[in-house]
């Protein structure tokens, strides 16, 4: 299937000062996808999202959205009419009641859904009538959630979804975004909480200190990561498993372990033709993927 | 929706300053009708002038606070992100607040007048209704660069509370640099009408001051271009 | 139908759910003709990404399991040779209940046994053969 990337982008970088906060980035994500975004606080999610947007200019390189170029502004203006963003810190005007808020937002995008919107609202028990300043900080996340859901976006952007949200509500965020992209919407989320990503994600990029260090499949990523425990009959040379795939090694006396990207059969062989008394191989989570790749940067 | 949107950002600061310039002058004028009788005509001209004065002076501080706000100001307060992921380029975003605190700034200079009018009327004062229109329109067109400054202000200050405190510091500024050296540009004094004034009469005399007033015009347009600018080359 | 899917495990999602479609099939719980719910109605039910449905769906039509028909759905299809396979697996599990047995009576606990078996499964198929 032939699909155009949602966000494609060319060496985007953006600097402040002598200070990178994003490195030459080349972010392909795909429509038909659920994309998550993982990395640190600091690491460039949120400066990325917001040269995508338009908020801010890129140093150099450039990029689209929607096959639109996201440095010029009435490009992007066009763009994102069929683009839905929910900030991390879930921004919502607090002068405005519940139903001000969605009639505003309603005006502003002619595919909104008002049939789906009402059926949100009642969901999430939403007062119509409250005043946004009035709403408790789940409620105004759920709000700020519908605004983007009501619509009929080609591309969800979220940053930080699940914030605020209490587990039956995180659940429900996650079954909403299921159902979106079954409807065809392309997803990219970023996220702290690994234990969503792992279930709903196709596709994980991480970001850390500016740099794409992973993109790949959530699939494939769990099909080639490994942990590989070895113990030796006498103290192992860690030179001898620097082989392609191995992104780190740690030794303590006649144990070695080690972390591999892929190409983990070759350190299997390796250990057996050094006579390695036990070989254990173990698949890694997500979890720890993410902990070894930003550790070894 | 927009405008719906600015109105409410500036709704409670706008009905707070038409009710109090409002009550004001009818309480100033209608408090001192008392001693005037119809015989007395130039003092109450000169009433009516220095109600000007007043009105003038407010509507300055009422407009300046109008202009404050917008998405710099949002950035602050942490709805940026909201207001400009929408589909909307950040000249109309300006330009629709500009064109709320416009209405309203013309509503706090005609709703003072005309209440002026009315209770000048009721008592059967002498008032002409070319003076009232002579002053209600000095003060809109010449006072737009006051309203302009405050949107420029407002584009490039930051915090919550530096930018009117800048703003109103500059009309400060502005006020003594005028009267200490400019005294011939001096706008607070174009607008109150002090120099064409009648001091026999107090009447305003005409011909319209055209050309102070599109001196103020035109700053005001270049302020609010330069807004413009600053506010799409500015990050968030 | 029940399915549960584990997403820490590292075992990516779709080989888990077409494990346990096929399962259900061995085991008698979905029958010849029986009907899966569509892509996105489970995809929601198991709050996974409606892709992970849709490529354990088009694997298991691609292992002749499913006969996926346009508009209609997913239909469970147990062929002759899918059936002679459910009855080679009946057998391993009888050999594997056996060996079990046979380990515990050796002393090893159920938590030594599975983490072996766990170990050696690990192994692509190409290294064994090799040795």
């Amino acid at each position: 299937m032939t699909d155009t990337p949602v966000i494609l982008t060319r060496n985007l970088t953006k600097s402040y000062g002598g200070f990178a906060a994003v490195q030459e980035l080349n972010l392909s994500v795909g429509s038909n996808r659920i994309t998550a975004f993982l990395g640190q606080n600091g690491a460039g999610k949120s400066t990325t999202i917001k040269m995508l947007l338009g908020m801010i200019r890129p140093s150099r390189g450039e990029g689209t959205v929607l096959g639109k170029r996201i440095t010029d502004a009435e490009e992007n203006r066009a763009m994102r009419r069929k683009v839905a963003y929910v900030a991390e810190n879930k921004p919502l005007y607090n002068y405005m009641s519940v139903e001000q808020t969605i009639g505003f937002a309603s005006s502003f995008y002619p595919d909104w859904r008002s049939d789906f919107a009402t059926k949100l609202l009642n969901e999430y028990k939403l007062p119509p009538q409250r005043k946004v300043k009035a709403l408790s900080k789940g409620m105004r996340t759920k709000l700020a959630l519908l605004l983007a859901f009501a619509r009929r976006p080609e591309l969800l952007i979220l940053d930080e979804p699940s914030e605020g949200l209490d587990p039956v509500g995180i659940e429900h965020l996650l079954q909403m975004l299921v159902a979106q992209a079954a409807e065809g919407v392309a997803i990219f989320f970023s996220s702290h909480q690994i234990a969503e990503v792992e279930r709903v994600a196709d596709h994980v990029c991480i970001l850390d200190n500016g740099r794409l260090l992973v993109d790949a499949s959530l699939d494939q990523l769990r099909q080639s990561y490994r942990r590989i425990d070895l113990v030796f009959a006498s103290a192992p040379q860690e030179r001898e498993f620097r082989i392609t795939g191995v992104e780190r090694i740690q030794t303590k006396g006649h144990q070695m372990s080690v972390f591999a990207s892929g190409n983990a059969e070759a350190v299997i062989e390796r250990a057996r033709d050094l006579d390695a008394v036990s070989v254990e191989v173990a698949p890694v989570g997500l979890r720890e993927i993410f902990l070894e790749t930003v550790k070894e940067n | 929706m927009l405008w719906y949107k600015a109105w409410l950002e500036t709704r409670s600061r706008f009905l707070t300053c038409l009710a109090t310039l409002t009550i004001f002058c009818a309480v100033f004028v209608g408090h001192a009708q008392g001693l005037i009788r119809p015989e007395w005509k130039t003092d109450y001209n000169r009433l009516l002038f220095v109600t000007q004065q007043f009105i003038v002076t407010m509507w300055i501080l009422a407009v300046v606070l109008l202009g404050m706000g917008g998405i710099v100001r949002e950035r602050a307060i942490g709805t940026s992100s909201l207001t400009l992921s929408l589909p909307v380029s950040r000249a109309r975003l300006l330009g629709i607040r500009v064109g709320v605190g416009v209405l309203e700034a013309i509503a706090l200079a005609v709703v003072p007048w005309a209440t002026v009018f009315l209770v000048s009327s009721l008592a059967r004062m002498p008032i002409l209704i070319s003076q009232v229109g002579f002053y209600v329109l000095l003060l809109i067109a010449g006072g737009s660069a006051y309203f302009a400054m405050a949107i420029l202000v407002s584009s490039l200050v930051e915090s919550e509370y530096t930018a009117p405190a800048v703003a109103f510091g500059l009309v400060l500024l502005t006020a003594i640099v005028f009267d200490a050296w400019l005294r011939p540009f001096n706008l607070w004094r174009l607008l109150t009408g002090d120099f064409y004034i009648d001091r026999h009469t107090y009447l305003i005399s005409w011909p319209f001051p055209w050309r102070g007033v599109l001196a103020s015009m035109s700053a005001a347009a270049l302020m609010l271009s330069t807004s413009i600018s600053v506010i799409q080359k500015r990050e968030f | 139908m029940f399915f549960k899917l584990t997403p820490t495990t590292g075992h990516p999602l779709y080989l888990q759910l077409m494990q346990q479609i096929r399962h259900a099939t061995e085991s008698g719980a979905l029958h010849d003709g029986d009907q899966l719910p569509g892509i996105r109605t489970l995809a929601e039910e198991l709050v996974v990404s409606p892709n992970t449905v849709a490529k354990a769906y088009s694997e298991l039509e691609h292992d002749g399991l499913l006969e996926l028909r346009h508009g209609s759905g997913a239909f469970i299809c147990v062929k002759r040779r899918t059936r002679s396979l459910a009855d080679h697996v009946q057998g391993a599990r009888r050999q594997l209940r056996d060996l079990i047995e046979h380990l515990r009576e050796e002393g090893l606990l159920d938590e030594e046994i599975k983490r072996a078996f766990e170990a050696e499964l690990l192994y692509p198929a190409e290294i064994l053969r090799k040795r």
